[in-house]
């Protein structure tokens, strides 16, 4: 095994920058053989690893592995997962989205935008994505697409909307920023409410726009009158959903449970929820956990190997390969800005969030200060920029965690496609946070 | 069969289970042990948002946080998420980008499919090997004595070593899985 | 370069902390005419904060700037060499002990067998605590929910009648801000205060009554050994300059800061007596000796300690 290792060209030679580009390349025909996307980072790492520094280096990789599954803050995916899985399994999606039908009226694409809603209180509740993506893919996608809502927007809403976790406070890449860059977390939360808000609006008035410049999108299903019995039987649908997220959203902001703790409290609302309409039986409850066990994998496995790459580019000395390709720039310090966000939408079409933050926030936020802006702004900035990378392709994590549930006729290459409009209107709210920096107000 | 856009009720959901939490032929008896030890990690799933409420309603109710609540939960969700990439495996669930995949003639696709597995089955041994290193660390002290390295917390539960040594044991697993994985494709035309 | 090596530090990049280690590294090129370079890399960026010291053994990265705390899972005397609650009333106090009083030799006794070498301490200095309601003295610990790290903080709290919650360093914002912990242990007070946690809990202790951990400065002992003595010793020395860089610079930061809490209305600082400040250091030395029977090393960390605090009248016997 150990001589077939020397055969491995030494790729050290190749220096940084020619590494990089081989690595990204290497990374996107592994991609594309089918070989499953965390193996392929995983194995990008390991090549890498074994050429770059030699054998001795490929216990990092197993470190990372075990750093990241240890960890407190992965904690509430799983929660969420199992709470979509029960949702799932009971009558009380179809009854929550049937209400929402109802509520929605003659406002074309006001399903979509109902979506979107129940992805911003999502987003109130949970600092990450993975699990929103999730609930919103078991949930609304098939919702939607009953009630004959355009495929395309349907993905788009819950991908986008389910990224806005991180947008919205609690967020855990403003948390993180806040540690990297010592500025006030606080100060990070109220900065990236108001961007967070426009960017769910401007979903919103795309939805809309769509819906009534091609009324087949978004469809207006029953025009004659409903029984006013009927209207009340469908409104009961709202109930226990929004009990439970009263429950949620209460405990957090109450102060009785922490974020993570809260979506323990959440499965525990739903349970609730079922068992008072007699769907719960042990049955339901088991087949969900094994639901969450393979989709949980399916997300972490693809964190894990992302963090194994970026540990490996690390070593490499990524960090100063950044610094090398920000110095001397420009004189402009719009310039300097602009570079910065072009760097981090390409890190971010290939590496996932933390990655891109570990190699950019060190060399990046000394100069955003020196130059006189406010790392606060900057930082919300950054938040926006990563709501780029969740859905860019090819490394795409809100894309893929949509597909790990959504029905199997919808491919991969869908799911990006029908993000391109949605990544624009993000790079429109990055461009628009640049323009007006007031409005990351603190 | 039900299509994509048909609503799942709660018969078609228990149907929709059987068909998906299935390993794939190909996986061998072992895939099949795998889903079947599958059921202790989604229990592990439960019991640790149980932990988490209990945990909640101790501190909050009773100003009595336990010490043993959130590193038990950390232990559990840990070795699941370790568990469950394997299991992933074992029902080819892991995340593929089918793009050219799916337009490859049988006989390519079979080739790709002993290729891939044998790539992957090469990086799990390694890592195995690697894994072999790392554990070493956590199970034994400098002077060779065994010792499972603790979490250094008030309550010091030995879970860092045992993790370490669930993520070796499930390496190797996983490898062999791979192998029987590249196997079985081969074998079959 | 001879020798190119790379540091992680348990901090991460925008910490003060990290820009004097990154001073430090720096310094390292300089004065050994760039014989010696160090890369200091941030938290994380290699590997896990806990899981430097193997990465250090098994030549991944080269050093690390550390918490010793991080290690009491490997080691009960890391625990209690790391953070003595009760045992130092300032810097200077723990930099004595590892220069002058047995410290350095202890902790290369319990380095060298995992292949690392000591080269030596520094520390953020006394941390200031994080409360949300107002403390003044041991009887206010009774109940309170607070964060405490890892280690031998936690017990000593638990034994003053706190009720410490595991939490990791990113959830204690949030959890503060919300009320689920009234107080955190965290960092020094001018870091808290650049976060914003005054803003969320403005009842801070300071100076600081609980904690004062030791950042140890070690590297691999096989490369080490490798170095001639003039560089060992430039290494050594350059780390004494860097403890009193970073006890002294972090020390004016606090009393900048500090002066700006007082200026703020939503924010009182709050000092404890000597005699509070007494009572807190006995609870803690009883979980001492409780840490000390983990381990044989554990006791040998104890028994030195206890010698250097009882001749310098630190510790009445
Ligand atoms: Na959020
Ligand atoms: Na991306």
């Amino acid at each position: 095994m150990m001589d077939l290792l020397a055969l491995l060209p030494d790729l050290k030679a190749l220096g940084i920058e020619t590494a990089t580009l081989l690595m990204f390349a290497s990374l996107l025909l592994l991609l594309l053989t089918g070989m499953p996307l965390a193996f392929v980072t995983l194995l990008v790492a390991l090549i890498f690893a074994l050429g770059w520094f030699g054998p001795m280096a490929i216990p990092l990789i197993v470190s990372r592995i075990f750093s990241f599954v240890n960890s407190f803050v992965f904690v509430s995916v799983p929660m969420f997962v199992l709470m979509a899985a029960i949702l799932d399994r009971s009558g009380i999606a179809k009854d929550l989205f049937d209400a929402m039908r109802l509520i929605g009226g003659r406002l074309r694409g006001g399903v979509a935008i109902q979506t979107l809603l129940v992805a911003v209180v999502l987003a109130a509740m949970s600092g990450i994505i993975g699990g929103e993506v999730v609930l919103l893919g078991v949930i609304a996608l098939p919702q939607m697409l009953r009630l004959g809502y355009d495929k395309r927007l349907a993905i788009g809403v819950c991908c986008a909307g389910g990224a806005l976790g991180t947008m919205i406070p609690p967020s855990i890449v403003l948390i993180i920023y806040g540690l990297t860059a010592s500025v006030s977390i606080g100060d990070l939360f109220t900065a990236s409410f108001l961007p967070g808000l426009m960017l769910a609006s401007m979903y919103a008035v795309y939805i809309l726009v769509r819906a009534y410049t091609n009324p087949s999108v978004a469809p207006i299903c029953e025009p004659e009158d409903i029984p006013s019995a009927e209207k009340l039987r469908l409104l009961k649908g709202l109930v226990l959903p929004i009990l439970v997220v009263i429950f949620v959203l209460g405990s957090i902001y109450g102060g009785i449970a922490s974020v993570t703790e809260a979506s323990a409290l959440g499965v525990l609302g739903v349970a609730l929820s079922t068992m008072l309409r007699r769907e719960f039986s042990l049955g339901l409850l088991m087949g969900a956990a094994r639901q969450t066990l393979s989709t949980v994998a399916m997300i972490v496995w693809i964190g894990i190997g992302a963090s194994a790459l970026v540990g490996v580019f690390n070593l490499m000395g990524g960090i100063r390969f950044v610094q090398a390709l920000i110095t001397g720039i420009s004189d402009n310090p719009t310039i300097v800005i602009l570079f910065m966000m072009l760097i981090l939408f390409i890190l971010g079409m290939f590496l996932d969030w933390v990655g891109v933050a570990l190699l950019t926030m060190p060399i990046f936020v000394p100069i955003v200060t020196s130059l006189g802006y406010d790392p606060i702004w900057f930082g919300v900035l950054f938040a926006m920029n990563m709501q780029v990378s969740f859905l860019s392709p090819p490394f795409g994590p809100a894309a893929f965690y949509l597909k790990s549930v959504a029905p199997p006729d919808i491919s991969l290459g869908e799911i990006f496609r029908s993000l391109l409009p949605f990544i624009l209107l993000q790079m429109l709210a990055v461009g628009l946070l640049i323009l007006f920096p007031g409005l990351a107000w603190h | 069969m039900t299509d994509a856009s048909d609503e799942f009720g709660a018969s078609e959901t228990s149907e929709r289970d059987e068909r998906e939490q299935k390993p794939i032929p190909e996986a061998g008896f072992l895939g099949r042990w795998v889903a079947r030890t599958g059921n202790v990690f989604a229990v592990a799933i439960i019991l640790s948002a149980l932990a988490l409420i209990y945990e909640v309603i101790m501190r909050y109710g009773f100003n009595a946080p336990t010490s043993w609540a959130h590193e038990t939960v950390i232990f559990l969700t840990a070795i699941t998420f370790v568990y469950g990439g394997l299991y992933g495996v074992a029902m080819n669930k892991h995340i593929r980008v089918v793009l050219i995949y799916d337009m490859l003639s049988p006989k390519l696709r079979r080739i790709f499919n002993i290729v891939i597995s044998l790539a992957c089955a090469i990086a799990s041994m390694l890592f195995s090997w690697a894994g072999w290193l790392v554990v070493q660390r956590a199970i034994f002290t400098p002077a060779g004595d065994f010792r499972l390295e603790t979490s250094g917390s008030a309550w010091d539960p030995p879970t860092p070593g045992l993790l370490k040594l669930a993520l070796l044991g499930i390496l190797i697993v996983m490898s062999v899985q791979f192998l029987i994985l590249t196997f079985n494709y081969l074998r079959r035309k | 370069a001879d020798y190119a090596l790379r540091f992680q530090s348990s901090d991460p990049s925008g910490n003060p902390n990290f820009e004097l280690q990154q001073k430090w590294a720096k310094q390292v090129g300089t004065l050994t005419n760039g014989r010696v370079t160090i890369e200091m890399l941030p938290v994380g960026s290699i590997v896990k904060h806990t899981e430097t010291q193997d990465a250090v053994a098994s030549g991944i990265i080269d050093g690390h700037v550390t918490d010793t705390s991080y290690f009491a899972g490997k080691d009960a005397a890391f625990s209690l060499i790391a953070n003595p609650v009760g045992a130092y009333g300032s810097p200077s106090e723990m930099l004595n002990f590892i220069e002058y009083g047995g410290g350095k030799q202890l902790m290369n006794d319990l380095l060298n067998p995992y292949g690392l070498q000591f080269i030596g301490a520094t520390t953020p200095g006394l941390e200031a605590f994080i409360s949300k309601v107002p403390l003044d003295g041991v009887d206010d610990l009774k109940g309170l929910k607070m964060r405490a790290p890892e280690g031998l903080v936690q017990n000593v709290f638990q034994a003053a009648g706190a009720a410490p919650v595991n939490l990791p360093g990113s959830e204690v914002f949030t959890s503060l801000d919300k009320g689920v912990i009234d107080a955190a242990d965290y960092t020094v007070f001018s870091t808290n205060h650049k976060q914003g946690m005054h803003d969320v809990a403005g009842h801070p202790v300071y100076p600081g009554f609980h904690s004062m951990p030791l950042v140890e400065v070690s590297m691999n002992k096989g490369t080490w050994d490798k170095m001639s003595p003039d560089l060992q010793a430039i290494l050594e020395m350059s780390v004494r300059d860097f403890a009193r860089d970073m006890t002294n610079q972090l020390a004016m930061r606090d009393v900048v800061a500090v002066a700006e809490a007082n200026a703020n209305p939503k924010i009182t600082v709050h000092n404890w007596s000597a005699a509070e400040r007494a009572k807190f250091r006995a609870i803690a030395k009883s979980q001492w000796a409780k840490v000390a029977a983990k381990s044989a090393n554990a006791q040998r960390v104890y028994d030195v300690l206890s010698t250097y605090l009882v001749e310098q009248g630190l510790l009445k016997e």
